[in-house]
C-alpha cells in the first residue's frame, strides 16, 4: 500500500508545472476565441518535452511510462486549463497502439509523438430526432476500397486534425477507419460551445478509404469503441481532478481575503462547510482516478474502475464548480474572473465521453445487475 | 502509488478470514448480540477473547502489552475483517483509553489495565458528554474535588455508551473552574462498581442502548487521574483523533447483499435501480480508499490530521445513502419490522435506517468533521 508518487512522477509533475506556469498562464482565454482554439506554440512546446509521447513504447518514441504517469500529467493539465486537442490524439493513439496493424503504428505514431499529427475520434451519430442532416449515411464497398458518407458530431477538434478514426457500420457490423482528415471530401466545422473545446460537426461526402485504412480488423469497432471510450473517460476525470483542485484553491484564497461583517468570509461556517465538501469531493474522486490508472499500469481490467471515476469526477465537477462560484460571489459570475472559466470548461469535460449516468450503467452492469 | 497488500499483509488477511470462518458460530451469535443494540453479550465477550488471546486487539502494541509489535496495516487488516464477521472492529479500551494510558498513564495504570484490554477482558465507557457539553466537550461540569488524598466526583454524564456492561468509565471530568473552560478538565479510570454510581438507561430511536450516568460522592483514589491534572482536554482530542478510523467492511458486506437482491427480485432491471446501485458502489469504494489512506498514514507514524476527520464524516454520510436507498427499493415493505416473513431482510436495513442516524453525532459530529477539515486542512479562520 503506498499513497505516495514514484520520484520519476515526482520529477515529471514538477517540470510540467512550472512549464504550465510560465507558458500556459492565460492559455484558455487567450485561444479561445481563435480559429484553432488552442496555441499552436504551446502544442509543439510539449511535443518536445515528450508529453505525447508518456505512454507509448520507446520504438515509437515514447517513454514506455504507466498510464498512471500519464493521468497525473493530465491532472497538472487541468489545473492549468491546459487547451489542445490532447485527449483525443493520444485516445487515438492508444487505439492505434493496441488494434492498429504494424504498418499503421510505424506510419502514424511516431508522427503523433513528435506532435506533427494530431487525430480525433469521429464517432457519434447524429440524433435525427434532434436535427436534420445534409449528408445521408452509406458506407459503399468497392473492390478494396470504401466509400463513406455520413455526419459525425462532437468531434474534438477536428478542424484541426490530420487524421479522424471515423466508426461506421458496414454490414452492420461497426469497423473504424483512419481517415486523412485533409481530404477535400471532408468538412469539418466547430461548434461556438460552453467549454470552448472546438467540438465539430464532421461531414464525410463519398471519401474513398483503402482496405488498409481499417483501424484493426473488420467489424472490431465496437470492442475498440468501448476501448477509447475507458481511456477517454480515465483521462477526462484526471483533468477534472486537476480543475477542481484548481477551483478550491482559488475559493480559499478568496475566503481567506474577502472580508464581510467585519470579518474574512473564511471564517463563516457555511463558507467552511462548502469548502469542506469541495475537499471531500475532490479527495472522492482524485483517488478513484488514481486507483483505475494504477490498475492499467499495472495490466489490470479497469473497465469498472474507470468508470467509477469519471462517473464520480463527472457529477463531482458541477458540485465543486457551483460551490466555487458561490464562494467568489460576484465575481464568481464576472467573465473578467477565471472562475467562470472552470466552471464552462467543467461542463465540456463532464459529458465528454459519457457522463455521470453513462458511467453509472457501466459501473451497474460491471456488478453483474 | 499502489493499491494492493504486499504478499505478506494478503497472507495476513487469509489467516484472519480463517480465524473468523473457523469461529463462525461464536462469530455470528457475537454479531446477533451487537446487533441488538443491547452491547457486549456473553459471546461478544467470548469472541473478543479469543482475538485477544492471538494478540489481534492491539496487534501494533509491544508484546510485554499484548501486542505483536505488527505495523498499523496489520491492525486495519484485522479491523476491516471484525468489522464484516462482528460489526464490531475495536474496543474502547484498545483504540482510546488504552493509548493515552500507554502514553500518559503511570506504571501503576499500565501495568493494571493495558494487557487486560489487550486480551479482550475489559473494556471502558466513554464518559465525556454531559447534558450541555456535546460538541463543545470543554462545558463538562462533572465535578472531582481533591481531598488531599483521594477525589470526590459529583454531576452527572448523558449519553454515555457502554457503561452498563464496561468495567470502567474513561470520565473527563471538571478539577478546576479556569478559562478558557478546556484547561481545567482531567481524565480518571473509575471502577464502575464504586459506590454513588448510578446508571439509568436511555433508548436510542435505532433501539441502541445508551445511558445516564451519576455520581453522587463518588470516592476515587488519586491513582485514578491519568497523567496531569487539568492536561485532560489534551489526551482527551489526542484519542479521539486516533480514533476516526473506520473500515467499510460492514457497508461493503450489506451492499453486497443488496445487490443480490436487486439481481433476484428483477429489480435490477429498473434503469433508476441501476443508478442508485451504483452510485452507492462508487461512494463506498471512495470512502474504502479513504480508509486505506489513513491505513497508511498511521503505518508511516504519521497523524491523518484531517484525513481522519473526513473519513468518520464519510463512512457515516456513505452508510446514510445505503440505508436510504435500500428502503427506496423496497418501497413500502421496508417499513415492516422484523417479525412478519414480509420484513425484508429481516427488519435489518429497516433497523439500520433508525440506527446510523447515530454514526452522524456520536464520536464527533459531521459538522465538527467539517469544521475540521476547513481549519486545519483547508487553513481556514477560526470563527
Amino acid at each position: 500500500m503506498d499513497f505516495d508518487l514514484s520520484e520519476f512522477q515526482n520529477m515529471l509533475l514538477d517540470s510540467a508545472k512550472k512549464f504550465l506556469e510560465k507558458e500556459a498562464k492565460n492559455g484558455f482565454r487567450e485561444t479561445e476565441n481563435t480559429e484553432e482554439g488552442y496555441s499552436l506554440k504551446l502544442w509543439e512546446k510539449i511535443a518536445e518535452l515528450g508529453w505525447m509521447g508518456v505512454v507509448f513504447p520507446a520504438q515509437y518514441g515514447g517513454i514506455d511510462g504507466s498510464f498512471l504517469d500519464l493521468v497525473l500529467l493530465v491532472e497538472e493539465m487541468g489545473k492549468r486549463l491546459f487547451t489542445g486537442p490532447f485527449v483525443s490524439t493520444i485516445v487515438s493513439g492508444l487505439s492505434i497502439l493496441q488494434y492498429g496493424q504494424k504498418s499503421q503504428k510505424a506510419q502514424i505514431l511516431p508522427k503523433m509523438i513528435k506532435g506533427k499529427l494530431i487525430l480525433s475520434p469521429a464517432l457519434i451519430k447524429p440524433n435525427p430526432i434532434l436535427g436534420q442532416t445534409r449528408v445521408e449515411e452509406r458506407v459503399k464497398v468497392q473492390a478494396g476500397s470504401y466509400m463513406l458518407s455520413g455526419t459525425r458530431l462532437f468531434v474534438p477538434y477536428a478542424h484541426v486534425a490530420d487524421m479522424l478514426v471515423y466508426g461506421a457500420n458496414s454490414d452492420r457490423e461497426k469497423t473504424l477507419f483512419l481517415v486523412d482528415a485533409k481530404s477535400s471530401n471532408i468538412s469539418c466545422e466547430p461548434f461556438d460551445s460552453i467549454g470552448s473545446d472546438k467540438l465539430c460537426e464532421v461531414n464525410f461526402e463519398d471519401v474513398v478509404v483503402p482496405e488498409s485504412s481499417i483501424l484493426g480488423e473488420m467489424g472490431n469497432g465496437n470492442e475498440i469503441t468501448r476501448q477509447m471510450n475507458d481511456w477517454g473517460a480515465l483521462l477526462e476525470a484526471a483533468y477534472i481532478v486537476g480543475m477542481l483542485d484548481q477551483v478550491l484553491k482559488m475559493s480559499l484564497e478568496h475566503a481567506r481575503e474577502r472580508e464581510q461583517f467585519g470579518k474574512k468570509i473564511g471564517s463563516f461556517q457555511a463558507i467552511q462547510h462548502q469548502c469542506a465538501n469541495m475537499a471531500t469531493d475532490i479527495h472522492q474522486v482524485k483517488y478513484l482516478t488514481y486507483e483505475a490508472a494504477w490498475k492499467l499500469s499495472e495490466n489490470l481490467p479497469a473497465k469498472k474502475e474507470s468508470s467509477m471515476a469519471k462517473a464520480w469526477a463527472s457529477d463531482a465537477s458541477r458540485r465543486v464548480c457551483l460551490l466555487g462560484v458561490k464562494i467568489h460571489g460576484g465575481m464568481g459570475v464576472s467573465q473578467e474572473h477565471d472562475m467562470q472559466l472552470y466552471f464552462r470548461r467543467a461542463k465540456a469535460c463532464e459529458v465528454a465521453f459519457g457522463d455521470g449516468d453513462f458511467h453509472r450503467e457501466i459501473v451497474a452492469q460491471e456488478l453483474g445487475c | 502509488m499502489d493499491f494492493s497488500y504486499s504478499p505478506e499483509e494478503e497472507k495476513f488477511r487469509e489467516e484472519v478470514r480463517g480465524f473468523f470462518e473457523q469461529e463462525a458460530k461464536c462469530a455470528s451469535e457475537a454479531k446477533k448480540e451487537w446487533d441488538s443494540g443491547l452491547g457486549y453479550g456473553p459471546n461478544c465477550w467470548q469472541i473478543l477473547q479469543k482475538v485477544g488471546e492471538r494478540r489481534w486487539i492491539c496487534p501494533t502494541w509491544p508484546k510485554k502489552y499484548g501486542g505483536l509489535d505488527l505495523s498499523y496495516m496489520y491492525r486495519y487488516i484485522i479491523m476491516e475483517q471484525m468489522h464484516y464477521y462482528l460489526n464490531i472492529y475495536s474496543t474502547v479500551g484498545a483504540g482510546m483509553a488504552g493509548p493515552v494510558i500507554m502514553r500518559h498513564g503511570s506504571e501503576m495504570q499500565k501495568n493494571e489495565f493495558l494487557l487486560p484490554i489487550a486480551r479482550g477482558e475489559i473494556e471502558f465507557a466513554l464518559g465525556y458528554t454531559e447534558p450541555q457539553a456535546g460538541s463543545d466537550l470543554a462545558a463538562l461540569m462533572i465535578r472531582a474535588e481533591d481531598k488531599g488524598d483521594h477525589f470526590v466526583i459529583n454531576g452527572s454524564k448523558l449519553f454515555n455508551t457502554r457503561v452498563h456492561y464496561a468495567q470502567y468509565h474513561w470520565l473527563g471530568a471538571r478539577t478546576k473552574i479556569t478559562n478558557p473552560k478546556y484547561k481545567g478538565i482531567s481524565l480518571f479510570i473509575v471502577d464502575l462498581k464504586t459506590p454513588g454510581i448510578t446508571v439509568a438507561p436511555i433508548w436510542t430511536v435505532g433501539g441502541t442502548r445508551t445511558n445516564e450516568v451519576f455520581y453522587d460522592n463518588v470516592e476515587v483514589s488519586k491513582e485514578a487521574l491519568v497523567g496531569e491534572v487539568n492536561r485532560g482536554f489534551y489526551y482527551i482530542l489526542e484519542a479521539l483523533d486516533y480514533e476516526r478510523i473506520s473500515t467499510v467492511a460492514g457497508l461493503e458486506r450489506d451492499f453486497a447483499e443488496i445487490v443480490e437482491y436487486v439481481k433476484k427480485t428483477g429489480k435490477s432491471r429498473d434503469p433508476l435501480i441501476r443508478q442508485k446501485i451504483a452510485g452507492i458502489a462508487i461512494e463506498i469504494e471512495t470512502a474504502r480508499l479513504l480508509a486505506l489512506k489513513v491505513a497508511w498514514l498511521l503505518n508511516k507514524g504519521q497523524v491523518p490530521n484531517y484525513e481522519a476527520a473526513m473519513l468518520k464524516m464519510l463512512v457515516s454520510e456513505t452508510e446514510q445513502n445505503l440505508v436510504n436507498t435500500s428502503m427506496q427499493i423496497f418501497g413500502p415493505y421496508g417499513l415492516i419490522q422484523k417479525g412478519s416473513h414480509w420484513a425484508q431482510f429481516n427488519g435489518k436495513f429497516e433497523r439500520n435506517y433508525r440506527d446510523s442516524l447515530e454514526a452522524l453525532l456520536t464520536r464527533g459530529t459531521s459538522e465538527i468533521m467539517r469544521n475540521i477539515i476547513a481549519v486545519r486542512r483547508l487553513g481556514l479562520p477560526l470563527h
